[in-house]
């Protein structure tokens, strides 16, 4: 099917070495819109939408930030952030720049990490993306909710 | 078709015989690019040109080429290639003195291609055997047609956007009933004319 | 039969034929801008042929400006007055500009495109960047993840520059990655010593430019920089000079102490660096060095979560900490702040210096984002 100028452009953002370097497809032959369409589906059989886990994400990332990169202690969690000079562009063509702020988030009573970046905090939250199977930055949903401990938000409306 | 005079046909088109409100020809675009009115005057004049170029072409290649040949059949695929070439040079043209418009337009621009109204007013005119000014005269009033119902509703959404919609209605289900009610209003203009 | 089906093929052949010939010679009458005259500061004057970006065209013709996405629209260093014919602006740079530089008809030199003759205005300054050719002499380990890279320069085979610019490093594809990319990087070579350049690049996870560097690049590797870049620079005063840095942000303060070897100021100079432990320090004999040549200064390393087998007897705590206690001890009237590295730490202790009556005006740090 024909691309539009912009759609072929954002698809080559998706690829490795145009912004970041590993890209945001890794291993995954499905298209962009199927990995968002299977991601969210598996969000809402955990009773959560992704401004929940974006939220959650942006939770960590604020905590750190004071912490100069340094780790900060949260009780059941400790978080390091790392935040380098400049700005990343989102993939998917909306223009939006982030500030490159790396979170490694450890669940004490699991003993696990993970490695997010504020861009994904961002795609998780416009636009549904939790990038790609073998993806160095993937984020599993389930296992984010699980080792995030990340809650649905209260007074929600039906 | 002897004796209708171009202009009747030019102004029927545009109104009584609408290729949009009346034939229901030309919805994809209509509903998606209708948000804003210069995005939308900006498909609808394109669509202008490529009625009137494409009717002109199309009646030549039709009645001086297939049909000598007794190649009538093969109208559906030549058609189609005249309009696409069209199109593209279209493209290129617009992309070449509006580089703005060409990114806002995105898909839609070649998507006029597969616009249904072009191939039908196309396949009407050489049904209804106008001649060639009758054709021209016959595009160029559809594609004015289909623009003044682009702009109208486009209008009517900007306008929409202000106010309150129940949230289930939002986009293609307010866009859908806008249609509905302005297609009923052109009713009002059936059997005016006749034009085939 | 055969002949129908002959016929058919032929016609639709001769059709599509006719109609892809137009097609390809709309395409060179449409797509052929012409040569287009570019007016620069209404002093200069370039012909390049159109149809390209402004920022091609200009660094076609050697002049430079900024870029550190390569011409992606994404990074607005590519920043000039366009006063006549850059045609209306694109939604590709409205985002990217605010309303009093709309207002004043700056645009995004990537995104403009070449098809008419042009009129812009640029920085004198810019003037003077140039693209090195470069050899790798030297790579070390100055921690971890931060690499120390000597270039020695070829073609130009010296550079001017104020302490304090940076250089834009070009990448080479490797691996997966098929582009080159443009990266700012500050320089830490004193100005005197003006055949080489030296980098200090630290690994960014995920990276394209600094795995490069990291993973890739080894001495004897050709390279290419464009610069110097950047109004980061000491600036003249009577106050008190305070310098915070920490990792890579380093080298920019290494170029200014260099300078201060040379020609000592009159003014007391103290340098903040934060870390985390102790693999994030180094340079300190450099330091130590500097401290003891240039009279009235101060290398203050703190460390904000040092390690028992560190054994360090330093100031510890984040770096706000010993800045604002220092801060509050002297007088901030007319101090200067200097600053670089990691955004969060630049706005921490900005807040922290104009908490202790350092005015925003004295104080100065390269804004990459």
């Amino acid at each position: 099917m024909k691309l539009t100028p912009q759609e072929k452009t954002m698809l080559d953002l998706f690829k490795p070495g145009t912004v970041s370097k590993d890209g945001f497809l890794g291993q995954d032959s499905r298209h962009v819109h199927d990995i968002v369409e299977a991601d969210l589906r598996s969000l809402v059989r955990l009773g959560l939408d992704q401004n929940d886990v974006a939220d959650r994400l942006s939770h960590f990332i604020e905590a750190g930030k004071k912490g100069l990169e340094t780790t900060v202690d949260l009780g059941d969690f400790t978080v390091q952030v790392q935040w380098q000079r400049g700005l990343i562009l989102c993939p998917f063509g909306d223009k939006r720049r982030l500030p490159k702020l790396m979170a490694t988030v450890c669940n004490k009573k699991l003993d696990q990490c993970i490695r997010y970046s504020q861009l994904n905090v961002h795609m998780i939250r416009e636009h549904g993306f939790f990038e790609g199977e073998g993806s160095p930055f993937r984020l599993n949903p389930a296992a984010l909710v699980h080792l995030l401990d990340i809650q649905p938000t209260l007074n929600k409306e039906e | 078709m002897e004796g209708l005079s171009p202009w009747i046909l030019f102004f029927a088109a545009i109104f009584t015989g609408n290729i949009l409100l009346t034939y229901f020809l030309g919805m994809c675009s209509f509903l998606s690019v209708s948000k804003q009115i210069k995005t939308a005057s900006g498909l609808g004049l394109a669509v202008i040109f490529v009625l009137t170029i494409t009717a002109a072409l199309n009646w030549i290649v039709y009645w001086h080429l297939l049909q000598p040949l007794g190649m009538e059949y093969l109208r559906y695929i030549v058609f189609i290639v005249v309009i696409a070439a069209t199109v593209q040079l279209l493209e290129m043209f617009i992309e070449r003195y509006s580089e703005s418009l060409y990114l806002n337009l995105g898909i839609f621009l070649p998507l006029i291609t597969v616009n249904c109204a072009i191939l039908g007013v196309s396949l009407f005119m050489i049904i209804r055997k106008y001649t060639f000014i009758q054709s021209v005269a016959f595009g160029a009033g559809s594609g004015i047609g289909w623009f003044l119902a682009i702009l109208a509703m486009a209008g009517i959404r900007e306008r929409l956007n202000e106010k309150k919609i129940p949230a289930a209605l939002h986009g293609p289900g307010i866009a859908l009933i806008i249609s509905g009610i302005m297609a009923m209003a052109f009713i009002g203009f059936s059997g005016m004319v006749q034009i085939q | 039969m055969t002949v129908l089906i002959l016929k058919t093929v032929f016609l639709i052949t001769a059709i599509n034929g006719a109609l892809a010939v137009l097609l390809v010679i709309a395409e060179r009458f449409f797509a052929n801008y012409g040569e287009c005259r570019i007016r620069i500061n209404d002093q200069k004057e370039l012909t390049v042929n159109g149809g390209i970006s402004l920022l091609s065209a200009l660094s076609s013709q050697k002049i430079f400006l900024p870029s550190a996405c390569g011409g992606r629209g994404t990074c607005a260093y590519c920043k000039c007055q366009v006063q006549e014919g850059a045609g209306p602006l694109l939604p590709t740079e409205e985002p990217l500009l605010s309303p009093e530089e709309i207002n004043k008809q700056v645009r995004l030199a990537c995104q403009v495109k070449v098809k008419q003759d042009l009129s812009i205005r640029i920085p004198e300054e810019l003037f003077a960047i140039q693209q090195f050719e470069t050899v790798v002499e030297q790579m070390a380990d100055l921690t971890y993840d931060i690499k120390r890279v000597r270039l020695k320069l070829i073609d130009p085979n010296a550079i001017q520059f104020k302490a304090g610019q940076y250089v834009q490093l070009v990448s080479q594809p490797y691996g997966k990655v098929r582009e080159s990319v443009q990266r700012a990087y500050s320089i830490a070579s004193p100005t005197y010593e003006n055949g080489i350049v030296e980098l200090m690049i630290r690994l960014v996870p995920e990276g394209i430019c600094t795995t490069w560097v990291h993973e890739v690049l080894q001495e004897g590797d050709h390279v290419q920089i464009i610069g110097p870049m950047g109004d980061f620079e000491m600036h003249e005063g009577e106050g008190e000079i305070i310098m915070v840095a920490g990792g890579s942000g380093m080298a920019p303060m290494v170029s200014l102490l260099s300078d201060m070897l040379k020609d000592p100021p009159k003014r007391k100079a103290t340098y903040f660096f934060g870390a985390v432990t102790k693999r994030d320090i180094f340079f300190l004999d450099e330091m130590a060095e500097f401290e003891k040549r240039i009279p009235n200064f101060n290398f203050v390393p703190a460390l904000s979560d040092p390690q028992p087998d560190d054994d360090w007897d330093g100031e510890t705590g984040l770096i706000t900490v010993p800045l604002g206690n220092y801060l509050s001890t002297i007088k901030t009237e007319n101090a200067q702040g200097y600053l670089c590295g990691s955004p969060g730490m630049i706005h921490a202790c900005v807040n922290v210096m104009k908490e202790n009556g350092i005015s925003g005006e004295n104080i100065f740090f390269d804004p990459f984002g």
